[in-house]
């Protein structure tokens, strides 16, 4: 359960990826407390898979460090019990039957919950006994789920579970997460390129983009402290201290600013709009975006 | 881990017995058939004092089928190695079921071991039950024809093999583990593997032992027991001779024809006898140029290994192989827990 002295869910600080000259992760630092429900939201490409695969310890970080859990991603068998993964594409063994990839949970973690297992499957309406080369991709990753959901771990980490699902596979797919994590009591990463998703289950956002870490909390933190703000243009640029613009467009006689900076203090030019979670991500890609192409 | 490493291998595995089980049909039959020539041929022999004629009957009649079968035997550790230890590991990263299967509660060292084991026994035990059937499916022809150490024979006999499937398979799963590809995984092992069952037995196995060395007169007589004169790269070579008093031992060098000086006999001495030697009207395989090379007082150096080190060169073979194999898990074992992708 989740409380303030465990260690945070992950710790990277100055976390960097390369794969030969392209550079994945470049000094990614950001702390992760317990309990939530993390959103990974960035563009293709902008190291989501790889930040979550050395989270799970399939990846060596070139420099920096990454702790899950408060411990070396993947140290020990004790130490990957308490972490479940599913992967992009949700791969499983074609030549198992359903049956055969419980079985497979149960011999290789100490801690599985058969019935868990097994009561789901009969709910998203799985056949045991059919091979799992044959079904559809919104029941492969179902089963994927239950099969890193029923070792009990303590953190789940979804790497764009849903995004080769349609819309109803999808939903189905992402209440039946939401319910494993409220059963388990854990704490759960999920990346996506798709905002809807994020905003449907996530309370605590990364926004990751041109390999950097663009910005980092809780969802309901990001929304107190981010407005929009309308002015003529000039006036923008001179903000008071402690007010950052992430993003500005100009429409004709009006600029129209994404800010940061505390709740109402210190006073902004303009009446302060509160914004919307799709503008606030879409200000710090495009911010992002506009850097890369520097 | 046991339950899963068996459930991914059961169909290589059906298909190795249901091989092994043909062949196992064939070589009993086949011993029992060389069984009976066996005793045919003892049953010519009987009271005879000259066995040559019959032994050469009953060599020819089966000495291809060996030799073929022992090729045959010396290619299965490379075929498990290229079918059970390429995919085993390539298979994985292909289809990308590393990224489930290495997230359970068991680390990638103990999941790669495990394996390893599982399907590395089963190799050992398909190649050395083969090995065992035509071990005894030929042994009254190894006992007349008494060629233990030859190439084929000796990797294709008792408990060689064993090591030779331990090191095949290791071999193509440490390269399905670096190369991350089936494919190229497979062609890598079987080419890999095949190279160095050529050159083992040339480069290393006569080193494996010390050597007693001993130097033979090459008199006219013992000039017409061999097999073949001539000379290569300016050196006159005699070919398959034996130690008059260990007979069954296993040469492993021969010096060139060398004159009692110690110097390599000269090319055109060589010749002159091999093209016009003095007539003396001798019999004999290679007639009067045995008599003419006989009077320069010829010797070769020899280096050998006597018959009764058979057994400490299976065993040392195997050891050697089994080491290799050792040494290739133990950087597979290192290469999946640091460096995967």
């Amino acid at each position: 359960m989740p409380n303030t002295t465990s260690p945070p869910v992950l710790h990277a600080e100055g976390l960097t990826k390369r794969y030969g000259r392209r550079t994945a992760l470049s000094d990614v630092s950001l702390s992760v407390p317990p309990g939530r429900i993390i959103g990974l939201v960035g563009p293709n490409g902008a190291g989501k898979s790889t930040l979550l695969h050395l989270a799970c310890g399939l990846v060596e970080p070139t420099s920096g460090s990454l702790a899950v859990l408060g411990s070396r991603p993947a140290a020990d068998a004790a130490h990957l019990a308490r972490v479940g993964f599913v992967a992009q594409d949700t791969p499983v063994y074609g030549s198992f039957t359903v049956a055969e990839h419980l079985r497979l949970g149960a011999r290789l973690n100490p801690a599985w919950d058969q019935g868990l297992a097994e009561r789901r499957i009969a709910q998203v309406g799985l056949n045991p006994d059919q091979k799992a080369g044959r079904l559809s991709g919104g029941q492969r990753a179902q089963l994927a789920l239950t099969i890193a959901a029923a070792k009990r771990p303590e953190l789940l980490i979804f790497d764009e579970p849903a995004a080769a699902l349609d819309p109803l596979a999808r939903s189905g797919f992402l209440r039946n997460l939401m319910e494993f994590v409220t059963e388990l009591g854990a704490s759960a990463v999920l990346s996506s390129h798709l905002l809807d998703d994020i905003e449907r289950v996530c309370d605590h956002l990364i926004v990751l983009s041109g390999s950097r870490v663009q910005v980092a909390g809780d969802v309901r933190d990001l929304l107190a402290t981010h407005h929009r703000v309308t002015a003529p243009p000039g006036e923008l640029e001179r903000l008071p201290p402690g007010v950052e613009t992430v993003r500005v467009e100009h429409h004709g006689r009006a600029s129209v600013a994404v800010v940061r900076g505390d709740a109402g203090r210190p006073p902004l030019p303009r009446p302060a709009e509160p914004v919307s979670l799709e503008e606030l991500v879409l200000s710090y890609m495009t911010r992002a975006a506009g850097e890369g192409r520097r | 881990m046991i339950w899963l490493s068996w459930r991914q291998f059961r169909v290589q595995a059906l298909a190795g017995a249901v091989a092994l089980v043909l062949a196992a049909a064939y070589l009993v039959y086949l011993g029992g058939d060389i069984r009976d020539a066996h005793d045919v041929y003892r049953s010519k022999c009987g009271g005879r004092a000259d066995c040559a004629e019959p032994r050469a009957q009953f060599r020819s009649a089966y000495e291809s089928t060996l030799l073929f079968l022992a090729a045959g035997l010396g290619l299965v550790p490379a075929v498990l190695g290229t079918f059970w230890g390429a995919p085993l590991v390539a298979r994985e990263l292909e289809a990308g079921t590393h990224r489930m299967v290495w997230n359970q509660s068991v680390t990638r060292g103990r999941w790669l071991l495990v394996k390893l084991l599982v399907v590395g026994a089963a190799a050992m035990v398909v190649t050395g039950t083969a090995a065992a059937l035509l071990t005894w499916a030929a042994a009254p022809f190894d006992e007349v024809v008494e060629n233990r150490f030859g190439t084929f024979e000796f990797g294709a006999r008792n408990v060689a093999p064993v090591g030779y499937a331990a090191l095949a398979f290791t071999f193509g799963a440490v390269a399905g583990l670096v190369l991350r590809r089936t494919l190229p995984a497979m062609a890598v092992t079987l080419a890999g593997f095949l190279v160095f069952q050529f050159l083992f037995p040339n480069l290393v196995r006569p080193g494996l032992m010390p050597p007693e060395r001993t130097t033979l007169p090459m008199t006219a007589q013992a000039i017409n027991q061999a097999r073949s004169l001539g000379s290569i790269g300016g050196g006159a070579v005699v070919g398959g001779v034996r130690i008059p008093d260990e007979p069954d031992a296993w040469i492993s060098d021969l010096s060139p024809l060398r004159t009692a000086d110690g110097r390599n006999l000269g090319e055109r001495r060589f010749n002159a006898c091999l093209d016009s030697p003095p007539r003396t009207g001798a019999t004999g395989t290679f007639g009067d140029t045995a008599v003419c090379l006989g009077k320069l007082r010829l010797h070769v150096a020899v280096a050998y290994h006597p018959a009764d080190r058979y057994w400490a060169f299976q065993w040392a073979e195997t050891a050697v192989y089994l080491a290799l194999s050792g040494l290739l898990a133990a950087f597979g074992l290192w290469r999946v827990r640091r460096r995967v992708t």
